[in-house]
């Protein structure tokens, strides 16, 4: 590839050579390294285990090693000549910084706490440490540049773990209290996330060849491994959820004719062919196992309760706002109301809804409160996203209906509404995200108690009744005391004394509780998000 | 032409004459309107007539004492350059501009002998007779067949709900028969006779055109207001407007629109030229105008000297 150096002008380059594949070998390693730093953080992977074979931390140090010997080499051979790449003359200023950053912490670190001088001693030496990598980084050619300072972290980095420096017994007392220290459980990860970010880097830069084609790849990886993580952590909270759940979840489960309880549908006794005890049973002391029945059923009919209340209350304030008052100092007011709203404290709305409403319907925590509340915790949002729904359909629908000669309310409700509908669904999926998860409304206005007996499941269909004085519909079970999950998952939580006696695994029914609460919360999501698929479809396929 | 007309226009030519020399003195381009270049005798009956209309958005004087009479079932074209208030004086004439609250509007404007603008004005029914056809398509997001009985449904002329369907009331023939009658009349339904129930956003440019000209027909108007209807299509789509344009003309009078000298010319009968200010300057049989016009200033307009 020496001879081809001079060349740099060619539009068409040659085939994938070596060097390409050092690189892009390198950006895989990369992201094996990014992989792996995730998984160890939550414990997927232990670190004083082994993984193929080979002590965790030391194969950890290797890679990371073997990641910055290349990035080093590749930069040194552009240097020399010997591998064919563009680069600019400098790496820049905000590489410089970048390159300094972690520069900065080693260097503070090794001075204060390996050499021992101190404060002072560490301050310095994060100076002059990051400073070096700083002129490093900027002064040479950035072929160099960007590869010298970081590929020799990744060394260095990988270099401490493969001796054992720090191992997986590593400690680090920050002395500030008791609980304060850093423990290699968190360090090793952290540290290798954060060196295979900047290893990805720059081999990323490298397979570019440098130059603005380099820094475009660079940036392309950086915003990659970005979301991907993003992803990552997500999958990986629901999934930590789910495998400490499902043991609770399903104690007790049974599959078969005639296994689950009886129940009636439209009039007919049903036996179920399932049972899951965790969701199908209250809390008895004759039960086998303990469930959570009466807590789902709680935050079901709250969300419904909920939604039924805020959602034509905020469609219609939209519909006011946008279409029929004038835009003005009064819009303006509500605008901020209703922001100002949203952001109110949940436990602000949870104080007003005990203050205001419990007074008002039957003097105790209920079912209707709590709906109340969390209705009024929704509005404000749904009154926003349906404003920005409605501000978003085109003003030439409105003309083209109005030149029709089809009247103001005629055009918002058969124009308008149709064509701002899936907007108004998304507002009222991210605010039943927030209120089915939301705790402190619930224990001041409808708390039950830690462990619900199946008795106590709300039946608010069935408790409708017809009475002779106004106002002749009555509804009890509206007018009861009940639970919700996240409220039962904070009982169980701080509950403590005492919940050895009634489920004989505590733990395993709190997970099982937060798994079913997520599980909960997410088919509120599903039924949105399949509403919206459904509205939009109508929209533009019809 | 009614006598009121006649005096009115003898008082305002009064005016301009006394006007004259102080305008002279202030050059060429300063020349001003002589009402006998706007007087348009034509034969046949005046659809709609104008008479002195002033319209200010704000401290915006956008137009200013226009004064003209429709012949019916005709092509009548207004050009001018942008911002000449031509669109302006276009949504006057259904009182479009009404939606605008910035907007007054001074003077007279009569369809068919009675005053659009007065108190008890009944917007839907004065719409239904002056259908207006907008600058860029602007089907709704619904299907086609929706699109055109959307208008003749809203006014309760038809009904095919889930009641009228309950109790066997429906009027889902005389819809399709109207959406059959409208697509033809607009030349559209030869390509969608097969898809009514598809979505009319995914039609090509052209097609939602007519569509919208369509969904126009569909409330049974008497006067068409085009406002640059054939500006956002391709040559084939426009070719195709305008000679739909010509077979409206001999059933609805026509009131278009257009930023295209050639268009005005291929397809208009009368054509109006308004120029910066909100003036109307003249306003003539279109072979006069284009050919022979009394102003200079519109000569030059015409000649591509401005404009």
């Amino acid at each position: 590839m020496a001879g081809a150096g001079q060349t740099d002008t060619q539009l068409v380059e040659g085939n994938t050579t070596e060097t390409d594949a050092v690189a892009a070998v390198a950006i895989g390693l990369s992201a094996v390294l990014f992989a792996l730093a995730v998984a160890a953080m939550f414990e997927r992977v232990s670190l004083t285990g082994t993984l193929a074979g080979v002590q965790t931390v030391t194969l950890l140090g290797g890679l990371l090693t073997a990641l910055g010997v290349a990035v080093i080499a590749f930069g040194a051979g552009s240097r020399l000549g010997y591998v064919e790449t563009d680069p600019d003359p400098s790496a820049g200023l905000i590489a410089g910084f970048g390159a300094a950053v972690p520069w900065v912490v080693v260097g503070g670190g090794v001075a204060s706490q390996t050499l021992g001088l101190g404060t002072a001693g560490g301050a310095v030496g994060a100076l002059v440490v990051g400073g070096v990598a700083f002129a490093l980084t900027v002064l040479p050619r950035e072929d160099l540049g960007s590869t010298l300072p970081l590929g020799s972290l990744l060394t260095l980095t990988g270099l401490v773990f493969l001796t054992g420096v720090i191992g997986p017994d590593w400690v680090w007392d920050l002395g500030w209290a008791q609980t304060a220290s850093i423990t290699a459980e968190f360090f090793i990860p952290v540290a290798t996330l954060f060196s295979a970010l900047y290893g990805g880097w720059a081999s990323a830069k490298s397979y570019g060849g440098f130059g603005a084609r380099g820094r475009h790849m660079g940036a392309y990886v950086l915003v990659y491994l970005n979301a991907l993580s993003i992803v990552a952590f997500l999958f990986i909270l629901v999934a930590y959820v789910v495998v400490q759940g499902v043991p609770g979840l399903l104690t007790g489960f049974e599959l078969g004719l005639g296994t689950g309880p009886q129940t009636t549908i439209l009039g007919v006794s049903v036996t179920l062919p399932v049972s899951v005890p965790f969701v199908m049973n209250g809390v008895a002391l004759l039960n086998d196992f303990q469930g959570v029945l009466p807590a789902i059923v709680g935050t079901v009919w709250l969300v419904i309760g909920a939604v039924v209340l805020a959602v034509p209350l905020g469609v219609g304030a939209a519909v006011f706002l946008t279409e029929y008052a004038d835009r003005g100092r009064f819009t303006q007011v509500v605008e901020v109301a209703t922001n100002g709203l949203w952001s109110t404290p949940s436990i602000v709305f949870g104080l007003f809804g005990f203050a205001f409403l419990i007074p008002r319907f039957g003097n105790g925590k209920s079912l209707l409160s709590g709906m109340i509340t969390l209705g009024f915790m929704l509005l404000p949002l749904v009154v926003i996203t349906s404003r920005e729904a409605m501000l978003s359909v085109p003003d030439e629908y409105r003309d083209a209906s109005a030149a029709l000669g089809v009247s103001k309310w005629q055009t918002i409700r058969s124009v308008v509404l149709p064509a701002a509908l899936p907007g108004v669904v998304t507002g009222v999926i991210l605010g039943v995200g927030r209120i089915a998860g939301e705790t402190a409304p619930i224990l001041l206005t409808m708390a039950g108690g830690t462990f619900i007996p199946g008795s106590q499941t709300v039946d608010v269909i069935g408790s409708f009744q017809f009475t002779a004085a106004p106002p002749f519909v009555a509804n009890p079970a509206l007018l009861e005391a009940t639970s919700a999950l996240p409220y039962q998952l904070f009982a169980l939580i701080t509950a403590g004394v005492g919940l050895g006696s009634s489920v004989s695994d505590p733990n395993a029914f709190r997970w099982a509780t937060a798994l079913v609460l997520l599980v909960v919360v997410l088919s509120f999501y599903a039924i949105g998000i399949a509403t919206r698929y459904y509205f939009r479809r109508r929209l533009t396929h019809t | 032409m009614s006598e009121n007309t006649t005096k009115q226009t003898q008082t305002e030519s009064a005016a301009t004459d006394s006007d004259q020399p102080l305008t002279t003195t202030a050059g060429e381009t300063a020349e001003r309107t002589q009402s006998e270049w706007t007087e348009y005798d034509f034969r046949g009956e005046a659809k709609m007539t104008v008479d002195d209309l002033d319209v200010y958005y704000g401290d915006d004087h956008a137009l200013k004492g226009v004064s003209m009479e429709i012949p019916e079932q005709s092509v009548t074209a207004l050009i001018g350059p942008s911002g000449c208030g031509k669109s302006t004086y276009l949504r006057c004439l259904n009182r479009m501009n009404d939606r605008v609250s910035s907007a007054r509007i001074d003077g007279s404007v009569e369809l068919g002998g009675q005053e659009i603008y007065q108190d008890g004005v009944n917007l839907v029914e004065l719409r239904k007779r002056v259908g207006m056809v907008f600058q860029s398509p602007n089907p709704f997001p619904k299907s086609i067949r929706e699109n055109i009985a959307y208008g003749p449904k809203k006014h309760g002329d038809l009904d095919t709900g889930l009641l009228a369907r309950l109790l066997n009331r429906s009027d889902a023939d005389e819809r399709d028969e109207l959406v059959e009658r409208c697509l033809r009349d607009a030349a559209l339904w030869d390509e969608v006779s097969d898809r009514l129930d598809d979505n009319a956003l995914g039609l090509s440019g052209g097609q939602q055109q007519r569509l919208c000209i369509a969904r126009c027909l569909s409330v049974d108007p008497e006067v068409i207001l085009m406002d640059e209807p054939a500006s956002a299509l391709d040559p084939i789509a426009t070719a195709k407007i305008e000679d739909l344009i010509d077979d409206l003309a001999e059933e609805y009078t026509v009131v278009i629109v257009t930023h295209n000298m050639q268009q005005a010319a291929r397809i208009s009968d009368q054509t109006a030229v308004f120029l910066t200010g909100g003036e109307l300057v003249e306003y003539g049989d279109t072979d006069q105008v284009f050919e022979n016009p009394h102003s200079e200033r519109v000569e030059d307009y015409i000649t591509g000297k401005f404009g």
